[in-house]
């Protein structure tokens, strides 16, 4: 996948009404790969934040004897995080506000999120 | 966790623990150790510092050959099994380095944020330099020794 898609889709997801800022992160890593996020967000944070999540919900599958996780939400009172796996260890991952289209946010990344990669 | 001076301790303490890291390392960039984590010989302290500083200085060299005057900010090292973040900032009392080794249970996006937080925590944390004292023949040994025990508890 090429920069100018991954920019396309992230636009896609930040497109939905309370959504502050999309990211294409690296599992393996923690740092960001390609992101679009309005000012203020700290997307550099946000990944490495969403990474120690995903890996402690991997960690709590394995021991429920679980499959692994495809997607993580992390409501809080401020914001909303949804991370979505995709290809390669890559995951896209979503910030939003307290009132965002929650519904639509998560089918969208749903289904973008396998064409990461 | 050793520290030459206590205040150091507190903000170590969470780097490490909020970061996971498995060994730290603070000092200064000509490489004089200031605090550690998880390092159990003397002389792998010492290797290690006079190593990271000499990786920065390295670094920061080769950054202004490319015309990045600025330096590289951070320097990693990744491996199968665990990396090192290498790092310096500025304080109130000179340029110090932070060198840290971290497992597969961390990442080293997380290794910089709380490395980023740990900054600038001691850099609001520093007390103001103080008047260096003449280091004479008679004390240097004595000198020496009490840093030394201090670091790594040694009688």
């Amino acid at each position: 996948m090429t920069p100018a898609r991954w920019q396309a889709l992230l636009e896609e997801v930040t497109l939905i009404g309370g959504v502050r800022g999309a990211a294409v992160v690296s599992a393996e890593d923690g740092l960001v790969v390609h992101e679009a996020a309005m000012d203020g967000v700290a997307t550099a944070d946000v990944a490495a934040l969403a990474t120690a999540l995903v890996r402690r919900a991997q960690s709590l599958l394995q021991v429920l004897g679980d499959e692994v996780p495809r997607m993580v939400t992390l409501a809080a009172t401020r914001g909303t995080l949804v991370a979505v796996q995709g290809k390669l260890d890559l995951w896209l991952v979503a910030l939003a506000e307290p009132g965002a289209e929650l519904g639509r946010l998560r089918l969208l990344l749903g289904d973008l999120a396998p064409e990461l990669g | 966790m050793r520290v030459l001076e206590p205040w150091l301790a507190e903000p170590l303490r969470e780097l490490v623990r909020e970061s996971g890291a498995r060994v730290a390392l603070l000092m200064t960039a000509s490489g004089q150790v200031l605090a550690q984590h998880g390092f159990t010989r003397s002389l792998d302290v010492m290797a290690a510092a006079a190593l990271g500083s000499g990786i920065l200085a390295t670094t920061g060299e080769l950054a202004r050959l490319v015309g990045n005057e600025a330096g590289f900010g951070a320097v990693v090292h990744q491996g199968r099994q665990q990396g090192v973040w290498l790092a310096g900032f500025d304080t109130p009392r000179g340029r110090w380095v932070g060198l840290i080794v971290f497992g597969r249970g961390s990442t080293t996006g997380l290794v910089r944020l709380f490395f980023e937080r740990f900054a600038a925590r001691i850099q609001a944390l520093a007390p103001a330099p103080t008047v260096v004292r003449e280091v004479l023949a008679e004390g240097f040994e004595r000198e020496l020794d009490a840093s030394l025990r201090q670091l790594f508890g040694t009688s």
